[in-house]
């Protein structure tokens, strides 16, 4: 009874990490006013957490820069398992305007695989909170199968 | 005593959050929102500007040669695009963007936009083509009646040669590469079945004497 307790539990506080890999800014002040008062994904249970080692969900934003690549797949390997990624915008899925650069190294599917997509530029904060639901549902299949 | 923002603070006891209820409530997207791409093929004449003018190389054409005639297949893919619509500012009405959001998926595939139409091969007349090659001692004779140079009904371009100065820069601009301008012989010729109809030399003609 208390494993089933804590397995519902876990899918209403997913916990979040952004990484921002090279993003122009949009996605992040974005990602943030789903967060704010007026779209309180907190009443969902998301919560952005300060370490990658307290999340379940990152988000990920930006076209992945050479820069930030080992930086990006550092902090995700420190998500500790079952974890969800989401990518936010255009750029980690394709690289949208800055595909082709000498600086780019993404999209971030070829490094790590991705669960959900979130598309537009930048998506509106609904969309996100979609994704976000989204991202839970593919976290609590994880769950289950892990056991 | 004075107790600072006691009213403030009641008329917030019962007024309404201020937060969305999202999941629960559907918002809609503002007016002119540019959300997810609608095609209509049937509209599109294949002029190719829309994947041209594309800054994050969202639109791609595969073209199949069939029986019909060609068979175009244009996909967006959402996950490139950057929702600027200058795709959209270009088209002749095929490309729309509605204001739909709801853009998340798991696979890439969720994410394309595909449309597909077939472009007939021009009816060859048995009339010859009206002779738009005119050489220059031929358009200096029909100077007169210059002003009477009609649009054709196909949508097609006509060069108003007693206006023409031969520049090129219609040539250089057509998408279809379609017409051929010889500035040393004063040529203008068109390729019918090249031509998308698109307007593009028209727009660009410095002298406004190409007429669509």
């Amino acid at each position: 009874m208390f494993k089933k307790l804590i397995e519902e539990s876990t899918g209403k506080s997913p916990w979040l990490f952004h990484i921002n890999a090279g993003s122009c800014n949009g996605c992040d002040i974005e990602l943030v006013s789903v967060l704010t008062p007026r779209y309180d994904a907190e009443r969902l249970g998301f919560k952005l957490a300060g370490s990658p080692r307290h999340a379940d969900i990152v988000v990920v934003t930006g076209p992945v820069t050479n820069q930030s690549l080992p930086r990006v797949l550092r902090a995700i390997s420190q998500v500790p398992e079952p974890r969800c990624i989401v990518t936010m915008g255009s750029c980690p899925q394709s690289g949208n305007v800055f595909r082709g650069s000498y600086s780019i190294a993404g999209p971030l599917s070829k490094y790590v695989h991705v669960d959900v997509d979130v598309a537009g530029c930048a998506p509106k904060p609904e969309a996100v909170i979609d994704g976000l639901a989204l991202a839970t549902q593919i976290l609590q299949e994880k769950r289950r199968e892990m056991k | 005593m004075d107790f600072p923002f006691v009213r403030e603070a009641i008329s917030q006891l019962f007024s309404k959050p201020s937060t969305a209820m999202y999941p629960v409530v559907p918002s809609e997207a503002a007016d002119r929102y540019r959300g997810r791409i609608v095609y209509h093929p049937e509209k599109c004449i294949n002029c190719g500007m829309c994947e041209r003018v594309c800054s994050g190389n969202a639109i791609t054409t595969v073209v199949e040669k069939t029986e019909e005639g060609d068979r175009i297949t244009r996909t967006f893919n959402l996950g490139s695009c950057t929702f600027c619509a200058t795709c959209m500012d270009f088209c002749h009405g095929a490309i729309e963007f509605s204001k739909d959001y709801h853009m998340v998926a798991t696979k890439e595939e969720d994410l394309l936009v595909t449309g597909t139409h077939i472009k007939k091969p021009p009816v060859k007349k048995a009339v010859p083509p009206k002779p738009a090659a005119a050489p220059a001692a031929e358009a200096k004779a029909e100077e007169a009646p210059a002003a009477q140079i009609k649009p054709r009904d196909d949508g097609k371009p006509v060069q108003d040669a007693s206006k023409c100065v031969y520049c090129t820069i219609c040539a250089r601009k057509c998408p279809a590469g379609a017409l051929t301008v010889d500035r040393a012989a004063k040529t203008w010729t068109l390729d019918e079945d090249l031509c998308v109809g698109c307007g593009t030399c028209a727009e660009s003609c410095p002298k406004k004497c190409i007429i669509i």
